[in-house]
């Protein structure tokens, strides 16, 4: 009986950190696990394990936070550090998370046109369809609709049990380091970081947690609903690095795009593998197409004390709307107008998400240690090492992804 | 020290301080606010210089606006100053904090205050909550209103008189005025539930302890059942009970029923008796049936009483009952024997008695019934009241239409948070 009371709460309290987690997983973060898979085989498995446990430190602080608190995080930023700088961090939030935008819509088209529609007709009608269904929908069928998609990420995990791989070298990759000093493989290992922790993915949800409004006697259940959402997410990633390891790599083939992956597959995996792969990136793609702009919107409105919310009209919360609207009006002529700079938007994205990075973590990590607002649930101290350490190894390796960016290491 | 016109706070903020020589004393950190009579005032100014902070006091200033701040006293006459917690600072405490605009119902985020002379003193007028404040802040609301002028747009002044708000941090409250609690009263319940709903619960716990007894009933039942449970568990049971109390029996039992045994009966223990035995009543149905539905508060007159007594009656007892539009005819056992309309009243002649009048084919529903099927009789007859009656015809309460009304309509209309 004590058992299934406990699971009932917990279902209460779970939500935020698994679909925060899988919507990590994104056009993005995919086409960085396909390049991976196919690049190095299963050589780059192990940086899934650090880069888990990283992902979990950091948004359990987070989720501390918006329970304790019940603010999110721009809210917090706002009201402790001023002005200006919030000024400066929403605005780098809202071109990093343009070129998020783009990077989504631009997984949707691909992924479209393996499938054979053309993209000067499926970009007009996601781009359509998603503000339609923000716009003129309720919230209630839009989260249905997420939680509904959060589940075909689940293709990845069959794709990669049909691939059959050889499981005795799987686990060792996993589990025993390997370092190459081959410039394209250190490049790929931190790709895997950055892609995985994200600036706006902890607003996402430490607004989500605050939201739900969970109380303090809950924080366990959600520190659990956090942990599995992260395990959940590397899970994912690790099966996408295990198809392509599996499939492609021992065929010497190359490729830079999620799509590439799944046209690659057909011949080596059959019809399924691929349809797999592409529907995957499809709903993956347009889930970040959609929740990238509005979250992006509401961190702003709330920061700058604007009216928001998705059932508001133009005139009730012009600056969300606005905001909203043109991110993906925007986004949608980026990928439709030929010879548009797609690749310079997503170096430039990159590079903002590298450089805000280091502010978000660090601005966290003050706040979680503010007595005044945590109460009694700020760091313990040997917490706050590992939590300074990861920080700052992620910002070592972050800074060096936005180096290379202007920089490319010759090999 | 003579202070006339107006400045905004970001003004002041980080400009130099100068002494009676015209040397520099120290920059401006920060500015002390106190209450004042009719607005608050600024008691101080907080000043670093080499990192250590001194307070000044108002009295000892000499000059004081947008270009000019000096002072009557030496570096070596200031005093220092540790920025106590207690002492409410404009930087620290108010700006960028969430604060209630009684007047427009909603939460806005201070970006600037308003500072005007008055009798001397400077105190707080307004606080900018517009696209101006930011600009301000950030130093550039000169290019603001160059670039709008482009697009042929004037930069509006967004601010609201600091007569209309109403804080949220506690701390805030102590220079609170009388004014908005007036304020506060007259705003829609709706509207409250609106503003509790879209901060975070400690805040709204915060806002909700400052609305009067009477207002906060009205409030809470417009809340979502989670919220009242954490807005009623954050509460002293005094006014807790107080609060209880003054909601209508069927809301009371709602919220009762979302708490913790004990704390429930903990609440009922501060109430009235005859109030807490309905209320308890109630909590004994299951909450999707008509008795969970129903309350107990309803006009009930015998069958051998005269329109005439009647009348007056109603006006005896109708300003407390939740539903006047129906008079429930009930003899001395309590069984319902029939119903009148405040129409039918009201067009009688005055010696006719209630009996005569009343209508006997009666629609009720019985403790135990679903909800699903009480909503579909009250859309069926178009009734604003359902009796609920038992298999004695003992009348145990009345539905009322509002409170069917959630069930009937989809969930998209009923009002949610915010969400991303």
């Amino acid at each position: 009986m004590k058992f299934w009371k406990n699971i009932l709460f917990f279902l209460s309290v779970m939500g935020p950190g698994i679909i925060t987690a899988n919507i990590d997983n994104d056009a993005s973060g995919i086409t960085t696990y396909s390049v991976a898979g196919a690049r190095f085989g299963y050589g780059l498995l192990w940086t899934l394990l650090p880069t888990t446990v990283a992902l979990i430190v950091i948004q359990e602080m987070i989720a501390r936070m918006g329970v304790v608190t019940g603010k999110g995080l721009s809210d917090l930023i706002r009201e402790h550090f001023g002005v200006k700088t919030t000024f400066f961090m929403m605005l780098g939030l809202l071109i990093a998370n343009f070129g998020n935008t783009v990077a989504n819509l631009a997984g949707w088209a691909a992924s479209m046109e393996i499938l054979g529609l053309s993209r000067f007709i499926m970009v007009p009608v996601g781009a359509v369809g998603i503000w339609i269904l923000v716009t003129r929908g309720s919230y209630r069928s839009v989260e249905k609709l997420l939680l509904i998609a959060c589940l075909l990420y689940f293709g990845y995990v069959v794709s990669g049990l049909m691939a059959r791989p050889d499981w005795g070298p799987v686990t060792k990759a996993l589990v025993v380091p390997e370092i190459r000093w081959d410039s394209e493989y250190i490049m790929l290992s931190i790709a895997i970081i950055g892609t995985t922790i994200t600036p706006w993915m902890q607003f996402y949800l430490q607004s989500s947690i605050a939201e739900k409004g969970i109380k303090k006697e809950q924080y366990k259940a959600s520190r659990l609903d956090v942990i599995i959402g992260c395990s959940i997410t590397d899970i994912i990633s690790f099966f996408i690095i295990v198809t392509c390891g599996a499939l492609l790599f021992p065929q010497g083939i190359r490729i830079n795009e999620a799509s590439e992956a799944a046209l690659a597959l057909k011949p080596l995996a059959g019809e399924y593998a691929y349809l797999i792969f592409s529907l995957s990136l499809a709903n993956a793609s347009l889930l970040g197409a959609i929740i990238v702009p509005l979250a992006t919107a509401y961190y702003i409105c709330e920061a700058m004390g604007w009216e928001a919310g998705i059932n508001k009209t133009f005139r009730e919360a012009p600056q969300f709307m606005w905001i909203y609207t043109l991110t993906i009006a925007f986004a949608s002529m980026v990928i439709l107008i030929p010879g548009a700079p797609l690749v310079f938007l997503m170096v430039l994205s990159a590079v903002v998400n590298g450089l805000l990075l280091p502010f978000v973590l660090i601005y966290a990590l003050i706040l979680v240690n503010n007595r005044k607002l945590m109460g009694e649930y700020t760091n313990p101290k040997a917490y706050n090492y590992i939590s300074w350490a990861t920080v700052a190894t992620i910002i070592i390796l972050t800074s060096f992804l936005v180096v290379s960016a202007f920089m490319p290491l010759k090999s | 020290m003579p202070f006339f016109g107006e400045v905004f706070s970001s003004e002041i903020i980080r400009k130099t301080v100068l002494d009676p020589r015209g040397e520099d004393l120290g920059r401006v950190k920060d500015l002390s606010v106190v209450k004042g009579d009719p607005l608050p005032r600024i008691s101080a100014l907080i000043v670093e210089r080499k990192k250590k902070t001194y307070r000044l006091d108002w009295n000892d200033l000499n000059i004081f606006n947008k270009r000019i701040i000096s002072s009557k006293l030496y570096h070596n006459e200031i005093k220092p100053y540790e920025m106590p917690e207690d002492d409410l600072l404009i930087l620290r405490d108010i700006l960028d904090k969430q604060i209630v605009d009684a007047n427009g119902a909603k939460v806005v985020r201070v970006n600037d205050i308003k500072l005007e002379g008055y009798n001397n003193e400077a105190v707080l007028i307004a606080v900018d909550v517009g696209m101006r404040g930011i600009l301000r802040r950030l130093g550039i609301e000169r290019s603001g209103e160059d670039i709008a002028k482009l697009f042929k747009q004037s930069l509006p002044y967004n601010l609201i008189s600091w007569d209309y708000l109403q804080p949220l941090a506690p701390k805030l409250t102590e220079i609170s005025l009388t004014v908005p609690r007036q304020m506060l009263s007259e705003l829609h319940p709706a509207d409250i539930a609106d503003i509790i709903s879209s901060v975070s619960q400690k805040d709204g716990a915060n806002f909700f302890s400052n609305l009067d007894v009477e207002t906060a009933a009205e409030a809470l039942s417009e809340l979502k059942p989670e919220m009242q449970a954490d807005i009623i568990n954050a509460m002293d049971t005094e006014k807790a009970a107080d609060i209880i109390e003054e909601m209508a029996p069927d809301e009371a039992a709602d919220v009762l029923s979302d708490l913790s045994t004990e704390r429930a009966k903990e609440i009922l223990e501060h109430i009235e008796k005859e109030e807490a035995e309905d209320i308890q009543e109630l909590l004994g149905h299951e909450e999707d049936t008509a008795g969970g539905l129903m309350t107990t508060d309803f006009l009930s007159f015998p069958p051998d009483m005269t329109v005439q007594e009647a009348s007056q009656r109603f006006r005896a007892e109708a300003r407390e009952a939740e539903n006047v539009y129906y008079i429930y005819i009930v003899d001395k056992d309590e069984k319902l024997r029939g119903i009148v309309s405040l129409r039918e009243l009201l067009l009688a002649e005055n010696d006719c008695y209630l009996a005569d009048i009343m209508e006997t084919n009666l629609k009720y529903v019985a403790p135990g019934e679903d909800e699903m099927m009480v909503a579909g009789i009250i859309s069926k007859y178009n009734l604003l009241a359902l009796p609920v009656v038992d298999e004695n015809h003992y009348m145990h309460g009345i539905i009322t239409v509002d409170d069917i009304i959630d069930i009937l309509l989809p969930p998209s209309a009923k009002k949610k948070r915010r969400g991303v």
